[in-house]
């Protein structure tokens, strides 16, 4: 069943820039991960889908509902990071958090710990005197305190450092165990491989592709089968290429890094 | 229709300058108010011969009759007009236009909140406060007025002057809080709110100051509200007064349906 549904989705803001016809669809309790590079349209997608946005054409919907007419309904079940968080400054973390659960009228108070633990985050301090790290994580607290059904997640691990970046990418995986829905955009293959079933890629404001993850590692692997003068030979060669002996046959397969795949759709070349 | 915590929020936020304008506006009206003086009057009677135009242009007349006549002259053409204007200009902006700006909007529209209560609980707290700031005022004049002169001042009249104040600064906060919703980048909210405003009063000395330039006067909407006018109980006076208020109620209104239609780039 479908829970987010975009459909040839139009927004030009000239000069090329914009989203133009992007369609794709995100069904219940499935993690979908939004790849493109800066500036190819993934914020203004989701900006779409928050109702931020008035569609130019084309129709956003989530459960059913419009992004845009019935925005305020759709939002007591979703989690939002925005992609650059800007707080109250005057406020202190647990202040801001105390006020966000009010604005909500939500009670949160045991998630909310459960959740500042998990990051390790102190929340006492001034929002104006954090560090972006811990600014990334207090959005976090944010948008999973009221326990939403549907997350939407623009590159939620910018600004935190690979242990926290596995704490959240283990955060998804349970919240994905509990049926919830995920849409995550990042310009970062391994959290989108880690953590989504199906992947999006956008470019230049256009849907490239939309595959599951499994699929697109699939297609980009590859198998070559060596054939080694005698047994002994072809069994150092299987362990130290992690290949498969059969006699004295051995056979490798080289798997495409997502960062490849990227490229190929890119057209760039590797360097860049 | 309101976001209480919203409200709390924003509420706290306007009570710092909400003090400062209080302190400002104790002091000038209790200064002028023990100026009310036969004596003095000449001294300042003397200032208006010698310079009638600059006088008359911050709204300084000769021979205010009574009490409340010298209050319209000296505080009602400058003090109580620009401090007021000041903190709707301040306010007004930073309510809507300084969170769409920042990005911090993002907090407020991403949650179960139409975006009409949002607009609508922070025009609240912007009318709140020029309702603070007119009600004290009218409190310090009330005070300074019985323990200075006790009894010599025309409450009443001091009532319907300032309701009349009350619906001038609606109106100017009301230009404030559109010009917020409309822009949303706060170098354009700026421009509009605090300048339409501030050109207005600049008009309005100009009109004051000459007889040439009277005709100025048909430009600036602070024509709308006669001091004299009111304290007389001119008809004319309190149908200014009355405009300005309507006006001020299609400015809000306006205000939270362009928000509520507007595309957020937060």
């Amino acid at each position: 069943m479908c829970v987010i549904k975009i459909e040839n989705l139009v927004r030009d803001y000239g000069g090329g820039n914009g989203v133009f016809d992007v369609s794709f669809h995100v069904n219940k309790g499935e993690a979908f991960g939004f790849l493109g590079p800066n500036g190819a349209g993934k914020t203004t997608t989701i900006r779409h889908l928050m109702g931020f946005l008035k569609t130019q054409s084309g129709k956003c919907t989530i459960e059913g509902l419009d992004c845009w007419k019935e925005r305020e309904m759709i939002q007591a079940r979703l989690g939002y990071i925005p992609g650059e968080i800007s707080f109250f400054e005057d406020m202190t973390g647990t202040e801001f958090l105390k006020f966000i659960a009010e604005y909500r009228k939500i009670d949160a108070q045991n998630r909310k710990e459960e959740l500042l633990e998990r990051f390790e985050l102190n929340p006492k301090s001034r929002i104006k005197k954090m560090s972006k790290g811990m600014k990334q994580k207090l959005g976090i607290v944010a948008a999973f305190m009221h326990d939403p059904d549907i997350l939407i997640l623009d590159e939620p691990t910018s600004g935190l450092d690979p242990l926290m970046q596995s704490r959240f990418i283990r955060l998804i995986a349970e919240e994905k165990e509990h049926g919830k829905t995920v849409l995550m955009s990042s310009h970062m293959f391994e959290e989108v491989e880690r953590t989504c079933d199906r992947i999006g890629i956008i470019q230049k404001g256009r849907m490239i592709t939309v595959e599951s993850a499994a699929a697109l590692h699939e297609r980009h692997t590859r198998s070559y089968t060596v054939a080694l003068e005698n047994e002994t030979d072809a069994k150092a060669f299987a362990a130290d290429f992690d290949g498969i002996q059969n006699g004295t046959n051995v056979t490798v397969t080289t798997k495409q890094s997502l960062e490849e795949i990227f490229m190929n759709y890119y057209g760039g070349s590797k360097n860049d | 229709m309101i976001s209480m915590a919203l409200f709390k929020r924003e509420l706290k936020g306007s009570i710092k300058l909400l003090i400062i304008f209080c302190a400002i506006i104790t002091l000038y009206v209790s200064v002028i108010i023990y100026m009310y003086d036969p004596q003095m009057m000449k001294t300042l009677d003397g200032f208006v011969e010698a310079m009638p135009e600059l006088m008359a242009s911050v709204g300084m007349k000769a021979n205010a009759a009574n009490l409340l006549g010298f209050m319209v002259s000296y505080l009602y053409g400058f003090i109580l007009l620009i401090f007021p204007m000041i903190f709707c200009i301040l306010r007004g902006n930073a309510l809507i236009a300084k969170y769409v700006d920042n990005g911090s909007m993002a907090l407020l529209a991403a949650a179960p909140i139409k975006r009409r209560t949002i607009a609508f609980t922070q025009m609240n707290v912007l009318v709140s406060g020029i309702f603070l700031l007119v009600l004290y005022s009218t409190i310090v004049e009330l005070v300074c007025a019985e323990i200075g002169f006790p009894g010599e001042l025309d409450i009443t009249s001091l009532f319907l002057l300032n309701g009349g104040l009350l619906c001038l600064h609606l109106f100017i906060g009301s230009i404030c809080f559109l010009s917020s919703c409309v822009f949303s980048d706060t170098k354009y909210s700026l421009a509009f709110g605090a300048g339409i405003p501030a050109f207005m009063y600049v008009l309005q000395m100009l009109a004051n100051a000459g007889e040439d330039a009277e005709k100025i006067k048909y430009f600036t909407f602070f024509t709308l509200f006669h001091p004299d006018g009111m304290i007389a109980g001119d008809s004319s006076a309190a149908a200014g007064v009355l405009i300005l208020f309507a006006c001020a109620v299609v400015l809000y209104v306006l205000g939270i349906k362009v928000f509520e239609r507007k595309d957020l780039y937060v």
